[in-house]
């Protein structure tokens, strides 16, 4: 099964992978995400992954 | 009268026979022929016996985690590496690993020593952050021949940076700072564990699995140290067998009634007098601290102050914990000023394991389990404003 995981050391909260899964990720308070915990449409996922600017978004299979 | 451990810090006693603190009633410090005196010489073990009698024993790491040693040995590479002694002991009540490293440091080399003998380890490394415990160690290097390959590196505090990751970035000279990967230690050939978990390597060796089995449960044999403080007579660096009943230790330290013991430290949680509680690992006992808080002071503000610690103590690496500790913070110490607690849970939910450590989930844990216990003194403190109470200090923050 593959899953989002955060390097929580790396994220600053640019948002972009919530407005890129918007079903999947949400935004906390301070902007960081909020992960579902599974990956429905794993191309979008590894779109989101691609496109993290602080390269904190990964895929963890588990 | 009450007593909090700070104001006695090295106090030791014991329930049932001593094993890691045995010959502390008569030497201040062991040194090397009062330890061999009192002990005996050290068995030799390679590596398969070594890994089979920690096994046999069912050894868990004493630092708080409790993961089984003999799992931590079988993965590791053979004929290299280094074997690592936390002594960083950063829990602020906690005070056993510094009595060990003060007062019996070469149970601590043994343990080490024939871990890295059996494993073929070049280097043996004891982390330490108290003086007196660093002091202690080199004196009782230089006592013994068969130390060249240990060194001793004082390390900076810090709640976070004792966590093993850390601790080894900083031994690297890099930040004390918890990686954002999960990485596992051994694959580095390095093998870590707390400074307690040497000791008892050491004294498992020289009673073999058998007696050592004597004392302790089944599932958990041995010993284990305690740190206890708060509202007891006695506080101290207590030695007892695993499973002994919360109760008993309790009125061994002539502790005052309780309003609450907290259990496991500051990662811990809070509980509600339980007597027959057996103290043992798998009921979260953590790293051996057990704290009393008393009719006598605001517990609702001693939990705000230990909050305020513990937001503190973020490294401020990983968004969630630097902003919603400090979020968690303000909203107990709002309950203890009369607002609800619902801004408190809202926020421990947010921060629940979004880390790269566990800080945030064992903050969120001694955060909740607080609120929890402390119902009624949470809705005292709504309708009165308070409860009339100062805050003793019974839980000990550093300042």
């Amino acid at each position: 099964m593959i899953r989002l995981g955060i390097d929580w050391t790396r994220c600053d909260g640019h948002g972009l992978c919530a407005e890129l899964l918007p079903g999947q990720i949400i935004r906390d308070e301070w902007g960081f995400p909020m992960l579902a915990p599974t990956v429905d449409d794993t191309h979008a996922a590894r779109r989101a992954v691609a496109l993290c600017p602080a390269l904190a978004l990964r895929l963890e299979s588990r | 009268m009450t007593a909090t451990l700070a104001s006695v810090p090295a106090g030791t006693w014991t329930i049932g026979t001593p094993r890691l603190l045995a010959g502390l009633d008569r030497y201040a410090t062991i040194d090397h022929a009062a330890h061999l005196a009192v002990r005996g010489p050290l068995p030799y073990a390679d590596r398969p016996r070594l890994t089979a009698l920690l096994e046999d024993v069912a050894l868990s790491g004493r630092g708080g985690a409790g993961f089984p040693f003999a799992a931590k040995l079988r993965a590791m590479p053979r004929g290299h590496g280094t074997v690592i002694v936390n002594g960083s002991e950063s829990e602020p009540a906690s005070f056993k690993d510094r009595t060990l490293l003060r007062r019996a440091p070469h149970l601590v080399l043994d343990g080490a020593l024939a871990v890295a003998a059996a494993i073929g380890a070049r280097h043996v490394k004891v982390a330490v952050h108290d003086t007196a415990a660093a002091l202690a160690v080199r004196r009782a290097i230089g006592e013994r021949s068969d130390c060249r390959r240990v060194r001793v590196a004082q390390v900076s505090g810090g709640f976070v940076g004792g966590e093993a990751r850390a601790l080894l970035r900083g031994l690297s000279g890099g930040p004390a700072l918890p990686p954002g990967r999960r990485v596992h230690l051994t694959q580095n050939g390095t093998l870590l564990s707390n400074v307690e978990t040497y000791a008892h390597i050491a004294v498992a060796l020289r009673l073999g699995p058998h007696r050592f089995r004597e004392s302790g449960t089944h599932a958990e044999p041995g010993t284990t140290l305690l740190t206890v403080g708060g509202a007891v007579e006695r506080p101290g660096v207590v030695e007892v067998p695993l499973g002994t009943p919360l109760g008993i230790v309790l009125s061994a330290a002539s502790a005052a009634p309780p309003q609450a013991v907290v259990v496991g430290g500051y990662h811990g949680t809070w509980q509600a007098l339980q007597p027959d509680l057996q103290l043992c690992h798998a009921n979260g006992l953590g790293a051996g601290v057990i704290s009393v808080l008393d009719d006598s002071t605001c517990a609702m503000g001693e939990l705000a102050r230990v909050a305020g610690w513990l937001a503190a103590q973020s490294a401020r690496q990983c968004g969630p914990c630097r902003f919603g500790l400090p979020a968690l913070a303000r909203d107990v110490a709002g309950v203890a000023a009369g607002h609800d607690v619902a801004a408190a849970f809202h926020h421990a939910h947010a921060v629940d394991g979004r880390g790269a450590c566990h800080h945030p989930d064992g903050a969120v844990r001694f955060v909740t389990s607080g609120l929890r216990l402390l119902r009624e003194e949470t809705v005292r403190h709504r309708t009165a404003g308070g409860c009339g109470r100062s805050i003793r200090g019974q839980l000990v923050v550093p300042t």
